[in-house]
């Protein structure tokens, strides 16, 4: 694809340690179409935070990206001064979390906080003006009153307001690419529909790129175009939407699946997966979901799958895919 | 028969004291505004809402966790609202809780064999040996192995703790189980693990539920019964059957809209229920919902609707009869590739059927 606005080709990031190096982030290439979402999907501690925070060079201690490359729009981010990485973190990429009262200053009003952001970029700029287009991004936003609320703190907001502040200070500074991170996990269901309704209307003006990082295949099926699962730091699958949603492949995209409650259907258990993601640190040899599998045989151990192309558009690395064929007597 | 457990009129009211001196009561947070149900023996009532609906509160007063402002709880019809001592603790025997946050819950210095051995320590069963292999019997029956009685709780991921607090409950072999959000915090895939756990144990042990959830599609495979909770009132209460193929009240239909179908082509079908939860300080007068409800009318904004019978569902609007066939039918399923291959999953996983 050439319009991508994001690349991550062949990323890896790794965590030192005494037994040498463990692999957070595996050899992970992806792309993030210009004004579309991509959704990376996975369980918690399958990789998805840490390949977020490698896009942004936020890695912590004693993490690394070890190899790899991050263009945005060309340009390695990977490869940039630390100068000019503060540039581009904040302008063109922005980032929002799944807790946003930790992620919010308790002691500052929240129209503070969203001018530090724009004063940042934007040395520039008077207060008046700075304070003038703050209240116009809470507004954006979809807050009621908010020349009010730009005076108020953290503590005095509803979670959905909290969530909804964030992404006005994220968009501040109108970033090409917005990494939401489980950005409505934590909040009740009516206020999740309400935040992906706000980012799908804010792409639809600003024609932002969003990385949606997710646990909810129910929140990807809302919100992206194009999916990525992933499974202890490797991208196990992925394709288009409407590819993975009507020809999932992966059978632990098939667990994912079975594990959503359905209204539309009367079934007695869910199809819950079993266990859970091996750590990084005791990786399996071969296929890393091959002990939480139940299609599994004996060569799923022996390496690990590649991703191939089981359609137009649409990869997945499962040795057994499609598996009604792989069972066909 | 007699239920489990019945609780009439609840209500839990906190005084709101303002100055620095001389505090007077300046406003009431009614976070329980008279709230009524009963859970029978081996069934599950559900109790669904949003964040500051009331539903922990009425679970812990249910519970004699907090003391209630007024009302009464009956457990087998005995009336438990103002026992204390000897009597309480044998009701606490009976009646154990889950709790939604599993790093919260577990004291992160006490190994997990003694967190599970605790409740036996205090009520006196059975000898230091007696309870050892209680222990083990119980981390069994959450799918744990004995060698994890020696651990601790910063050892196990969110889905295995929410297990160990699960084991702790059953350790008294206790009669209802109050489960506040137990799988709210849990990844999807861990939360369908915990869920059937649960469900199993319901069938061996004929453990009644009282289930809190902010989120339907949870509960769909857990409840028997389903309360929908608002602003410290129950507005609708039903069978589930009924209560998902024909949601009465508006706010349960907006809950019920409001969830996330695994289906990209009914993306942004439904228009997300507006504003927030108003304050619990300053309920609105008339029908609760009002404020966001999309048929209110003149009536709603003055006159607060009772629970009534309408069809099997006790709903609390005027407008039940005259609202629109809810759509229900929302995301109509998966495709058939999906299908097809969900159910060779099914048959393929451990204890599955051929199809």
């Amino acid at each position: 694809m050439t319009d991508a606005l994001l690349r991550i080709e062949d990323l890896r990031t790794v965590f030192r340690s005494s037994g040498g190096d463990i692999p957070a982030v595996d050899g992970v290439s992806l792309e993030v179409p210009q004004g579309r979402t991509l959704g990376i999907v996975g369980e918690s501690g399958c990789g998805k935070s840490m390949l977020s925070l490698s896009v942004m060079r936020l890695v912590p201690q004693p993490g690394r990206v070890a190899t790899g490359r991050v263009l945005l729009d060309g340009r390695d981010l990977l490869a940039l001064p630390n100068s000019a990485i503060r540039d581009v973190r904040g302008r063109d990429v922005a980032m929002i979390f799944q807790e946003p009262m930790t992620s919010l200053n308790p002691v500052h009003s929240i129209g503070d906080q969203i001018m530090e952001a724009m004063r940042a970029h934007d040395g520039g700029a008077s207060n008046a003006e700075l304070r003038e287009r703050a209240v116009e991004a809470l507004r954006r936003v979809r807050i009621p009153a908010p020349e009010r609320r730009f005076t108020e703190y953290p503590h005095q907001l509803s979670g959905g307001m909290r969530q909804r502040v964030m992404i006005a200070m994220a968009l501040a500074c109108a970033p090409r690419l917005l990494i939401a991170d489980e950005p409505t996990t934590a909040l009740d269901v009516t206020v999740q529909a309400q935040i992906l309704d706000l980012l799908r209307d804010l792409q639809a003006e600003t024609g932002m790129s969003i990385i949606l990082i997710t646990h909810d295949l129910g929140v990807v099926a809302e919100m992206a175009d194009e999916v990525a699962v992933m499974y202890a730091g490797r991208v196990v699958e992925r394709g288009t939407a409407r590819e993975i949603f009507e020809d999932p492949q992966h059978p632990y995209t098939l667990g994912l699946l079975g594990s959503i409650p359905r209204l539309d259907e009367e079934r007695e258990t869910l199809l819950a997966i079993d266990g859970t993601v091996p750590p990084p640190f005791a990786l399996p040899p071969g296929c890393r979901f091959a002990p939480r599998c139940p299609f599994m045989i004996s060569p799923c151990n022996d390496v690990v799958p590649p991703l191939r192309v089981v359609a137009d558009g649409h990869l997945a690395a499962c040795i057994r895919a499609p598996i009604e064929a792989a069972l066909a007597p | 028969m007699t239920p489990l457990l019945e609780v009439r009129d609840l209500a839990k009211h906190y005084p709101v004291r303002s100055g620095m001196i001389i505090a007077r009561q300046t406003g009431t947070v009614r976070a329980v505004d008279g709230v009524s149900f009963h859970v029978d023996r081996g069934e599950t009532l559900a109790l669904v809402g949003e964040s500051g609906c009331g539903k922990s509160t009425t679970a812990r007063l249910a519970l004699r966790l907090i003391e209630p402002s007024a009302g009464s709880i009956r457990f087998e019809g005995t009336d438990v609202t103002r026992i204390g001592g000897a009597p309480l603790r044998a009701l606490r025997r009976r009646a154990q809780i889950v709790f939604q946050d599993p790093y919260a819950s577990l004291n992160p210095r006490m190994s997990v064999g003694d967190t599970i051995a605790e409740p036996m320590i205090v009520h006196g069963v059975g000898n230091a040996a007696a309870r050892r292999a209680r222990v083990e019997e119980l981390l069994a029956l959450v799918g744990l192995a004995p060698f994890h009685a020696a651990r601790f709780p910063h050892e196990f991921s969110g889905g295995q703790r929410q297990r160990i607090g699960i084991a702790r409950a059953l350790s008294l072999r206790p009669e209802l189980i109050v489960c506040d959000e137990p799988v709210s915090a849990l990844d999807v895939s861990i939360q369908a693990q915990v869920v059937n756990l649960l469900k199993e144990l319901q069938r061996r042990f004929g453990l009644a539920y009282l289930f809190i959830a902010h989120d339907l599609a949870v509960v769909k495979h857990m409840a028997d019964r389903v309360a929908v909770m608002y602003l410290g009132r129950i507005v609708e209460i039903a069978p589930k059957r009924s209560l998902f193929a024909a949601p009465r009240h508006p706010y349960t239909r907006a809950l019920l809209a409001a969830i996330p179908h695994p289906d990209p082509s009914g993306r942004g079908r439904v228009t997300p229920l507006g504003g927030d939860v108003p304050s619990p300080m300053a309920i609105p007068p008339g029908c609760r919902f009002h404020t966001r409800c999309a048929f209110a009318e003149d009536r709603c904004r003055v006159e607060e609707p009772p629970l009534r019978l309408v069809g099997e569902s006790q709903v609390a609007c005027h407008l039940a009869e005259q609202l629109p066939m809810a759509d229900t039918a929302a995301g109509a399923g998966f495709a058939p590739n999906a299908v097809r291959r969900l159910a060779l999953y099914a048959a393929a996983r451990p204890g599955g059927k051929r199809p």
